[in-house]
């Protein structure tokens, strides 16, 4: 069979999924609008109240990109011999790879007024919160870039017989983590309370796997999951489970009692931003048993985590490099020029004009979705962008002046009620040594998975800020009733494109693969997009991968 | 007069006899929850509330004229009393120890008003009924409002609007019955209009005062102190309630006691004395918790000791040990001491910058029974402390009860030698608290015990330390693990210890 019918049949597909997508946008778009009338004509809310607003990435930077809008000539030109577009944690780790190596003469390039990419994360008068990522695990022993980097900044303090100390203040306070489940609240999130045997015996089974999984290594010698996910093996028998859901999997291991479902797809949703139905077997697998960190004063998985979430581990990155650092600028085209040099167009977001920098070589620290706008149709890419799918994600920042307890275990870290839409809130004072008063920030997480990715975004843009609270107090309400008095403010932030999901056949897919490949030996690309899922440690390589690639032009790259 | 006003005057009866009954159970039941023993309070309020309706009816000759005017006025002060009696009372408890005084005064005020107002009703129909019918049929609809008031109270009332609305809902009763009457009897009485404004006026007041009721206490906690209560007041931080039993005072901070007049020189001699008598030249202290100025009195008596820095978070712990006359004799005045600086301000933030270094350190902080206090029984916290302990310096650490949460007093032990400390584990018993712990902590194996003590101890002296020193078997070390910010053990080790006593 040549190609041809391939691309026949998938452009039918596109046009019927595209006609598919703009009926039920269409749809949604409408029960959006017509909901927030009806919410108008009955303001009697009960929350009305609750104050506060939406923010998100900078929208109107983004369009100018989406809807190739006309921008002013550029005015200036200046060079550089490295460019990072984008400081995300993969940008910012590329960034402090050039400088730990000597490589001054680059610079990083945001769109937004911070740093830090998922990682950012806000402030106000009760405590610093995240505004998306908020934790990692410590880390696995062999990875000893990212050791290194955590010795760098004091969270890991010293090595005792071997393993290291992580710093108290930073792994996460006890108690960590508690479940919402049978009108209950139990200490862990594994469903327990109320459990009959046989959901407990598919429980331990399903753990017992995991343990087998986590030590399994392939017919290469490395680790059937590992940490970058590159490292892990290509032994076929471990890959292959990249080309069916988790959900499938889960079937197929007869694992069916509907706790360890929920649970799994619990986790999925927290990670992914997906469920059991959208992400790959391997990729759901990989959550489990890609982490084999081991410390001599902490359990293996342990997490780590500050009030800030992750912006803390961004501030560390970025203070390294922020001479280098240029915010509020955005790049809105990439092309060549006849010395085979690169040229970037660069827009100033305040003051609404462009310049051009030329650059020998350019990471492209960006999601791909971007790239493929800024490259337009002049640098072509063996690249499918339509399969890369991103998460969608909100997430509110709560200010409570008290929280109504239930029965069962009191605060914790990581809260979560048992079949609900969302996947809990975390206290973001957990790390705070001082014996707090009541007023507390809670940072709840929604991915937004019930629709597919385009049209929940869509969703989520058109919403008010009241449609959100109609969302999100009902399920507040019921973990803790009564809390709508206790509430001060809720602060609002959604991410279109949360995070990259690993969809099936996507992590071990030919396109993942291609989309990693530089450009003519001076473009190259760093993002968890390329990696699939979208961890810090993931962007952290990338990152590293990206710098080495650069260094090596020069001759300088390290063994590693 | 036509017979709809019959039965609306009669109804008048029922209702205000309910009310009255109800006054008096919850002048009763405030009574006994806030001061105990029920059997004492419920007499004596029922006596003095009888008696004073007693004097309520015997001045009801003295009015003559105007009698509807009069009975609507009454009815108006009624409510307004008995609506706000209980409020005024959880307000008042808070803060004065002449409560008693108050208590009775109000209870007599609303008994004299209730009793005023049979007579009067009754001559106010008195034309209309024969005297037989008037006595029967008043008297009837009395006893009748008495049974139900008496079953509605502890079934409904208490359970579903508890005392505070009870009481304002039963006002609105009252003065509902004023206005009814005053509205009824228009032609009959002057000033028809003024009294009409202040029955509704006072209608909305109360009403205020029904839905707002919630905000000005919680009374359940009274239930749970057998003694007196002479001080309560809710700090952001904490709940702090002193009782009081004949001399002995004693201290709560959320429900637990912290100490009891009577035996606290026990505790506080044995938590400073080993360890202090041991550094004869020491010159500053810390004390980090001890807010009750308790520890600091037993610094005091070092001549040698130049300056003692409290650490408490709570300033209205400091603020009351500081002010309030009979603290200050149990604490002889010792936080004012020109010797002393109280900080309020959180134990483990303060610590974790730059301080200097202290020759003598008293770590008393509340039991491990939560979280957040948990923190302060940790590995992070205890490096801390040791890095601002003076070489040759001593801090000591109160660390519950080995008898009775042998685990969790031996788990502050593992945690302080977790941090290169050496430790000397001691006890002693103290009455209130039962046999108590404490460890004291030296960077190098430097201590010896003291021989001689300063005149005056009452509990320590060489031959006690023996003892004191010496841990039977029942009490004996147990193997423990580290207690950290991110395991928490001691919190549950004390709370399984614990709830298996109390």
């Amino acid at each position: 069979m040549s190609g041809r019918p391939f691309y026949k049949s998938s452009e039918l597909v596109n046009g019927l999924s595209r006609r598919s997508f703009m009926l039920k946008a269409g749809l949604i778009m409408t029960g959006i609008f017509l909901g927030g009338c009806i919410r108008k004509l009955n303001p009697k809310s009960a929350y009305k109240n609750i104050k506060g607003n939406i923010k998100g990435p900078n929208a109107k930077a983004g369009h100018i990109l989406r809807d190739k809008l006309p921008l002013p000539t550029p005015t200036s030109t200046s060079s550089v011999k490295t460019l990072i577009i984008g400081s995300g944690i993969s940008g910012l780790s590329a960034a402090r790879w050039l400088k730990k190596q000597g490589y001054h003469d680059f610079e990083l390039l945001e769109l937004e007024d911070h740093v830090g990419g998922n990682s950012h994360s806000g402030k106000n008068n009760v405590s610093a919160y995240p505004l998306g990522a908020h934790y990692i695990t410590i880390a696995n022993n062999e990875d000893t870039l990212l050791t290194g980097f955590l010795q760098d900044c004091g969270v890991i303090t010293g090595f005792e017989n071997g393993l290291p100390v992580y710093n108290e203040y930073y792994l996460c306070f006890d108690p960590e983590e508690r479940l919402l489940i049978n009108g209950q609240w139990q200490e862990g999130i594994v469903p327990d309370f109320g459990l009959n045997a046989g959901d407990k015996a598919q429980i331990k089974k399903f753990f017992t796997l995991i343990d087998e999984l986590k030590k399994s290594k392939g017919n290469d010698g490395k680790y059937a999951f590992d940490i970058p996910i590159d490292n892990s093996s290509a032994d076929d028998q471990y890959r292959a489970l990249d080309k069916i859901t988790f959900k499938e999997y889960l079937h197929q291991q007869k694992l069916s009692s509907v706790y360890l479902l929920w649970y799994l797809n619990y986790c999925c949703k927290d990670d992914y931003g997906q469920g059991i139905d959208k992400v790959s077997a391997w990729a759901g697998i990989h959550y489990f048993a890609s982490r084999r960190g081991k410390a001599a004063n902490a359990e293996s998985n342990a997490v780590l985590t500050w009030p800030e979430g992750n912006g803390w581990l961004t501030r560390k990155l970025a203070t390294e490099v922020s001479a280098h650092t240029r915010k509020g600028n955005m790049c809105y085209s990439i092309n060549y020029n006849q010395q085979g040099k690169v040229v970037a167009g660069i827009y100033d977001v305040a003051k609404s004009t462009t310049s051009i920098i030329v650059a020998e070589n350019v990471i492209m620290a960006t999601p791909q979705f971007v790239n493929q706008r800024l490259f337009k149709d002049t640098i072509n890419r063996p690249v499918d962008y339509t399969r890369l799918n991103y998460s969608p994600w909100f997430i509110a920042n709560i200010t409570v002046n008290r929280l109504p307890q239930g029965k069962g275990a009191g605060l914790c870290w990581d809260n979560v009620a048992y079949d609900t839409p969302s996947v809990g809130y975390v206290n973001a004072g957990q790390q705070t040594v001082k014996l707090t008063d009541e007023k507390r920030v809670l940072t709840w997480y929604l991915p937004l998975c019930n629709h597919e990715p385009r049209i929940a975004r869509l969703a989520a843009y058109t919403r008010t800020y009241e449609q959100w609270m109609d969302i999100m107090m009902p399920e507040l309400e019921y973990m803790h009733p009564g809390i709508a008095d206790a509430i001060e403010k809720v602060e609002c932030w959604v991410w279109g494109h949360g995070m990259i999901y690993p969809a099936v056949n996507y992590i071990w897919g030919e396109n993942r693969k291609a989309a990693q490949l530089p450009i003519k030996n001076n473009l190259f690309f760093a993002h968890t997009d390329l990696s699939g899922i979208s961890i810090f440690e993931e962007a952290f390589h990338q990152g590293i991968r990206a710098a080495n690639q650069v260094l090596a032009i020069y001759g300088k790259q390290q063994n590693i | 007069m036509n017979k709809k006003l019959h039965a609306l005057l009669l109804i008048s009866v029922f209702v205000v006899a309910t009310c009255g009954l109800i006054y008096e159970l919850i002048a009763g039941t405030l009574a006994s929850y806030l001061l105990g023993d029920s059997v004492t309070q419920f007499s004596t309020i029922i006596g003095v509330y009888l008696f004073s309706m007693g004097i309520g009816s015997w001045v009801s000759k003295y009015f003559e004229k105007n009698i509807i005017s009069w009975f609507i006025q009454l009815e108006i002060l009624v409510g307004l009393v008995g609506g706000t009696s209980s409020t005024i009372l959880f307000l008042v408890f808070e803060n004065i120890a002449s409560f008693r005084i108050i208590l009775y005064s109000l209870v007599g005020i609303t008994g004299i008003l209730v009793g005023l107002e049979i007579p009067l009703l009754m001559r106010i129909l008195k034309d209309r009924y024969e005297f037989k019918d008037l006595v029967s049929k008043v008297f009837t609809f009395d006893y009748i409002g008495a049974l139900l008031a008496s079953l509605v109270f502890p079934l409904l009332l208490i359970p579903y609007l508890g005392l505070v609305k009870t009481s304002y809902m039963v006002g609105i009763l009252n003065v509902g019955v004023a206005l009814i009457v005053c509205i009824s009897f228009k032609k009959e009485i002057k000033a028809a209009v003024y009294l009409q404004t202040s029955a509704i006026i006072s209608i909305l007041a109360l009403l205020v005062g029904f839905v707002y009721a919630g905000v000005i206490t919680n009374f359940s906690e009274s239930l749970t102190y057998a003694d007196t209560i002479i001080y309560s007041k809710s700090t952001p931080y904490q709940r702090i309630i002193l009782t009081k039993k004949g001399k002995v005072l004693r201290l709560f901070l959320n429900g637990n006691l912290q100490f009891s007049s009577d035996d606290e020189y026990r505790y506080h001699e044995a938590l400073v004395h080993p360890g202090l008598q041991a550094l004869p030249n020491a010159r500053n202290v810390l004390v980090m918790g001890g807010g009750d100025g308790l520890a600091v009195r037993e610094i005091l008596k070092y001549p040698n000791i130049r300056s003692i820095t409290l650490v408490d978070l709570d300033k209205g712990m400091t603020g009351l040990f500081k002010s309030n006359h009979m603290l200050l004799n149990l604490n002889k005045g010792s936080l004012l001491s020109p010797k002393v600086k109280v900080i309020n301000a959180d134990a483990f933030t303060w610590l974790r910058q730059d301080k200097k270094k202290f020759d003598f350190m008293v770590i008393d902080f509340p039991d491990p029974s939560n979280y957040s206090v948990g923190k302060l029984y940790t590995n992070s916290f205890y490096t801390l402390a040791k890095a601002v302990l003076a070489p040759g310096g001593i801090m000591v650490i109160q660390a519950t009860s080995p008898y009775v949460a042998p685990k969790s007093f031996w788990t502050v032990d593992t945690t302080l030698r977790s941090v290169g400390l050496h430790t000397i584990p001691y006890h002693n018993y103290v009455p209130s608290f039962g046999e108590w712990g404490y460890i004291m902590a030296t960077e190098n194996p430097v201590y010896k015990k003291p021989t001689v003590f300063l005149p005056g101890m009452r509990f320590v002296t060489k031959e006690s330390l023996d003892l004191m020193f010496y841990f039977p078997k029942d009490m004996a070390k147990v193997k423990t693990e580290v207690n950290k910010l991110n395991n928490q053990v001691l919190v549950k080790y004390f709370e399984d210890e614990w709830s298996s006593v109390l």
